[in-house]
């Protein structure tokens, strides 16, 4: 039997555009992008960001630098303290204040636990954006809150913490600290193996995410991308290694550094740092000393003399800088957050184009974006 | 939102002064300005020490010059854009700030060139690092600086009408504040 000849010609088509969000499910916050698709395939992609711009970095140049440290809460509202740490930091090194152990382990121990609660979050909203709606977020959800509630027991609210302060913290944790932190390391290993076995190595997981959203070394550094999406692309950078600050050069941990620098990296990158945060938490907990929690001396306004700091930490979405410029006096004359998620996103249209229009939305979740951190 | 016609002029200030440039002490050698005035050949570029890290002032027009050769010098390569941005000096101009990193030696370096208030207008980095790319839009739309030659100079968290104000200009008030706080806070009732 003939089989039936194809025209020789070849067909034509017509490009759409399609506008999607704000308001998606899927844009994790008010994000818009208008996607140019040819059939299934992108073409081109423009994305709309500035939704949830607020003004931050000028409403901190008005107000003293002990009420900043709340606007860092509202921009960065996965990751409260790892926010908090980079604008305290940048205080304390123009003031040139030393602050006492026990506060810098008691930082870390936070900033490590908020990055596993963030990178649960990822995988649960990840899940959804791959299609295992419900399942890998419900599990995943269960672990974030109950490293919610410690936070909750330690600063009195369930996300806007405001608990770290120039010079140590805003004040002693509670008694039964570190049995607590030892009972949510348990729990959140028995989570991770259950988020880990439900979506690592799902086959259909697997082939929705692998070799998707390619995005190279080279243009991974130019575009300025930072934390797992760089590390994903093979650039072994982590600033806690790189630029050591809190006591991270007196820990053991490994950076996992990916190969492929596609979406299933990204993923397999977030859950081996839960595991190598757990890691710290454990270390840190066993070097964890009575003491002071603020020096001895210190102002009861802040003022720093004149001068300037870039001040960059490693957060869970990647690096989060705070450039303080200061020309004396009790308020910040300018500053500059440095949004990881800014840059990250501005490589959105280098990982799409070329790909399927289904996996647009698994590499804008692969990314890993706060909106209100990308806008501020 | 700033192309060549809504370039707005400033009504304050004398003119750009350049930053008060220490007289270089031999103090410098303990940190990478000698490598960084050897990649600089041919660019007028004077050092300051920074909090943290060494900072660089360029005159505006070599601005571009100089970071390209900062990225393409074999013992520094500059290859990433931490940060971009502008502080406004009130009289003394606009600063735009350039953080660089070198992923390959670990490298800090803050780069800095002034504008004058009647000529904001400077030379864009899109073509050194892609991530210069939302960076400067975001401050041409806060500050009003121009970037010249900028491939997709529209707003960026602004909506796209509002390029006649520039918020994070010192003399752009803070309406709400000022009824909230009042005196004490810097701005008072009758709009500084």
């Amino acid at each position: 039997m003939a089989m039936p000849r194809l025209p020789d010609q070849e067909f034509e088509t017509q490009d759409i555009m399609i506008n999607m969000g704000p308001q998606h499910p899927s844009t994790h916050g008010v994000f818009r992008m208008v996607l140019t698709v040819d059939g299934e395939v992108v073409r081109d992609v423009v994305p709309y960001v500035g939704y949830m711009h607020r003004g931050a970095e000028k409403l901190c140049e008005t107000m003293d630098y002990r009420q900043g440290i709340g606007y860092m809460d509202r921009t960065e509202y996965l990751a409260n303290f790892n926010a908090e740490l980079s604008y305290v930091m940048a205080v304390e090194q123009l003031m040139d204040i030393q602050v006492p152990e026990r506060a810098q382990w008691i930082r870390m121990i936070l900033c490590e636990l908020n990055r596993i609660s963030s990178h649960f979050m990822f995988t649960g909203a990840f899940g959804t954006d791959v299609g295992v709606f419900g399942t890998a977020f419900t599990y995943s959800f269960i672990q974030r809150e109950i490293v919610q509630d410690l936070f909750e027991e330690i600063t009195g609210d369930r996300l806007m913490y405001a608990y770290f302060r120039p010079g140590g913290l805003a004040w002693e944790v509670t008694d039964n600290f570190v049995e607590r932190v030892r009972e949510v390391l348990t729990q959140v290993k028995q989570g991770l193996k259950d988020v880990d076995g439900l979506m690592t190595a799902n086959e259909i997981f697997i082939a929705r995410t692998r070799g998707v959203g390619t995005i190279s070394t080279e243009d991974a550094i130019d575009y300025g991308m930072s934390g797992p999406a760089l590390r994903a692309s093979g650039v072994d950078l982590d600033i806690r290694k790189t630029e050591p600050y809190l006591y991270y050069d007196q820990v053991d941990f490994d950076v996992p550094v990916g190969e492929h620098g596609d979406v299933y990296d990204r993923f397999l990158l977030r859950v081996e740092e839960i595991r190598q945060s757990i890691r710290i938490v454990e270390q840190c907990l066993e070097r964890l000393r009575p003491g002071p929690i603020l020096p001895e001396r210190m102002p009861r306004m802040l003022r720093t003399p004149p001068g300037e700091v870039y001040i960059r930490t490693e957060a869970p979405r990647g690096e989060y800088g705070i450039y303080l410029v200061s020309k004396g006096g009790n308020r910040p004359y300018r500053l500059k957050i440095r949004s990881a998620g800014l840059s990250n996103l501005q490589a959105l249209k280098e990982m799409t184009v070329g790909q399927y229009v289904a996996d647009a939305v698994v590499i804008l979740g692969s990314i890993d974006i706060v909106l209100c951190e990308v806008d501020r | 939102m700033t192309t060549d016609e809504t370039q707005p002029a400033r009504a304050t200030g004398r003119g750009g002064a350049q930053p008060a440039s220490p007289p270089p002490p031999p103090s410098f050698d303990d940190t990478i300005w000698p490598v960084v005035d050897r990649a600089l050949a041919g660019v007028t570029a004077t050092p300051e020490r920074g909090s943290l890290d060494l900072i660089v002032h360029v005159p505006r027009d070599e601005v571009v010059a100089a970071l390209r050769a900062l990225k393409r010098h074999a013992d520094l390569g500059f290859d990433y854009l931490r940060s971009l941005t502008a502080v406004d000096n009130e009289d003394e101009g606009i600063d735009v700030v350039y953080h660089l990193y070198s992923t390959a030696k670990r490298l800090n370096l803050t780069v800095k060139a002034t504008l004058p208030n009647n000529d904001l207008r400077i030379e864009t980095a899109t073509g050194v690092w892609r991530a210069a790319n939302w960076l400067e839009r975001e401050t041409a739309e806060m500050f009003g600086v121009t970037f010249a030659g900028h491939p997709d100079p529209r707003t960026l968290l602004l909506p796209e009408d509002m390029t006649d104000t520039f918020p994070l200009r010192k003399d752009h008030p803070l309406a709400e504040i000022e009824v909230l706080q009042g005196e004490g806070m810097g701005y008072t009732a009758e709009g500084q």
